[in-house]
């Protein structure tokens, strides 16, 4: 344990205390703030009833049925695009007109196309992730050392075994930069989609403790998705490391 | 003779200006096996150009290349060296002498031992499972040899190898490569723009003019070796060599 770790351990400790305090000693009104104390206690409740996990797990599906379809396409469609040039010249217009609209904003549209239930969610989920997963990948691609694929050419590699052997190895950095983003942008997604339509999903669980005016609640849905935040950053981080060894031992 | 050049030529389309800039004219040379053979001239001569030519990675504007058809086929005659070592860093050092035989199908087994053979041979055993960023700069080119002698090639093309090396690190390799050269009795083609470099190395020197590059003279070496730069001999063809290749800087400065 450094300083720098103390120091960090004092700065929540601190505020988590001021903020029990403040609210105890009847300064705040629960109503708008509930001490971390009744969260807590709110939290084992509902987890112990199975509402929490169930919620959890009706938006865990969403998230990874959507992260998972949106990133093996990004992945994909990024290589291609990266590699192929006549690839990118088909899909350049399509990101340069879709990457800039909010995917939220396409919820709407998909829910028409798709009908209220869990598809159109998905759908939505995995479009988020595609195109930041498919714009790092393109990018990541283009970064590769072009002598890389000189010398792979000159010890004999075909296009496929360059493609496979060169350019996804050496794109993966910017591939897992794509992903930590798709991660974040599946969990706003998840949380926007279930407002609407929806009886199940912890966006569906903060959104109604809101309009019950039930604080408690509303912060044990935010606390959540905070976790579920760090979890998955810290999935994705280890699994980087598991299979990206050569940028581990650099740092 | 293993590979021929008759009246090879490359020129570039500038897009932008829409001019066509010769690199390369009228250059007519034979590799002839077990030579130390070395590519000299000024910065921009177009030399770098003639061995990717030579590699096949680069096709010739004019002119054409033979090789025997003993030689087995064109992907097998030669192996690059580049100056940057070009060493793929996700794969370990293993990976990357084994790249070469891998992508020729041979069975992992086979290439790995073949492999660990080369990295003997230029003594990096132990280093197999480092990767390229956690090796200096000499012990990257030394990967570099061996992956480019995986293939078994007929030629080893160079492309100033040692030129990112600290002038130490360039001798130690220069000595290297020499004992390789014997050992194996591949036949070597070596870019560079040092004299020294080619008056140690070399068995035969082609100083190219600036610019477009062109062959200004070939120069058989028959010093014996081991070659001292401040062996009379070595010194004498030093300054021949400095006063040619001193007239290809001026030009190439003034144009």
């Amino acid at each position: 344990m450094t300083a720098s770790h103390w120091r960090q351990i004092a700065s929540v400790a601190g505020l988590l205390l001021a903020w029990q305090v403040l609210v105890q000693a009847g300064r705040i009104n629960p109503l708008f703030l509930p001490t971390p104390l009744a969260v807590l206690g709110s939290m084992w409740e509902m987890t112990r009833s199975g509402e929490l996990p169930w919620a959890v797990l009706a938006s865990l599906d969403r998230v990874i049925q959507g992260f998972v379809y949106g990133s093996l396409a990004g992945v994909l469609l990024g290589l291609l695009a990266g590699a192929i040039r006549w690839v990118e010249d088909l899909l350049d217009p399509w990101v340069a007109a879709v990457y800039p609209i909010p995917k939220s904003a396409l919820f709407p549209l998909f829910m028409l196309w798709f009908g209220l239930g869990n598809p159109s969610k998905i759908v939505t989920i995995a479009v988020g992730v595609l195109f930041l997963v498919l714009v790092n990948t393109m990018t990541g691609v283009h970064a590769i050392n072009p002598t890389l694929l000189k010398a792979a050419r000159d010890l004999g590699a075909s296009r496929p075994q360059i493609f496979v052997k060169v350019i996804l190895p050496g794109a993966l950095p910017n591939i897992f930069t794509g992903l930590r983003l798709g991660a974040g942008m599946a969990l706003i997604l998840v949380f926007i989609t279930e407002i609407e339509a929806t009886k199940a999903g912890l966006g569906f669980l903060l959104w109604e403790a809101f309009q019950l005016m039930d604080t408690r609640h509303v912060f044990v849905g935010v606390v959540t998705f905070g976790l579920l935040g760090v979890a998955t950053t810290w999935l994705l981080q280890w699994l980087e490391r598991v299979t990206c060894p050569w940028i581990q031992r650099s740092n | 003779m293993l590979l021929a050049l008759r009246d090879i030529g490359k020129a570039w389309h500038i897009a932008r200006t829409g001019e066509r800039v010769s690199a390369l004219e009228a250059i007519t040379l034979d590799v002839t096996p077990g030579e130390f053979l070395i590519l000299l001239g000024p910065s921009g001569c177009g030399k770098s150009t003639l061995l990717q030519i030579m590699a096949g990675l680069e096709p010739p504007s004019a002119g054409a290349i033979d090789f025997p058809a003993a030689a087995g086929g064109r992907g097998k005659l030669t192996s690059m060296v580049f100056q940057d070592y070009a060493l793929f860093p996700w794969r370990t050092v293993l990976a990357n002498v084994a790249f070469g035989p891998e992508v020729r199908g041979v069975p992992r087994r086979e290439r790995e031992e073949h492999a660990r053979r080369l990295i003997d041979l230029v003594n990096l055993r132990g280093a197999e499972h480092r990767y390229p960023h956690e090796l200096s700069g000499g012990m990257r080119q030394r990967v570099a040899l061996a992956r480019a002698l995986a293939n078994d090639p007929q030629i080893l093309l160079f492309d100033e190898p040692l030129a990112a090396l600290d002038s130490q690190t360039r001798r130690v390799m220069q000595d290297e490569l020499l004992r390789i050269w014997a050992e194996t009795g591949k036949t070597f083609v070596y870019v560079t723009h040092s004299l020294q470099e080619a008056v140690l190395l070399g068995t035969r020197i082609v100083l190219m003019t600036a610019g477009p590059g062109r062959i200004k003279r070939v120069e058989e070496v028959t010093l014996p070796r081991p070659r001292h730069l401040t062996g009379r001999a070595e010194a004498a063809m030093l300054d021949r060599l400095d006063a040619l290749l001193g007239e290809e800087v001026k030009r190439a400065m003034a144009s």
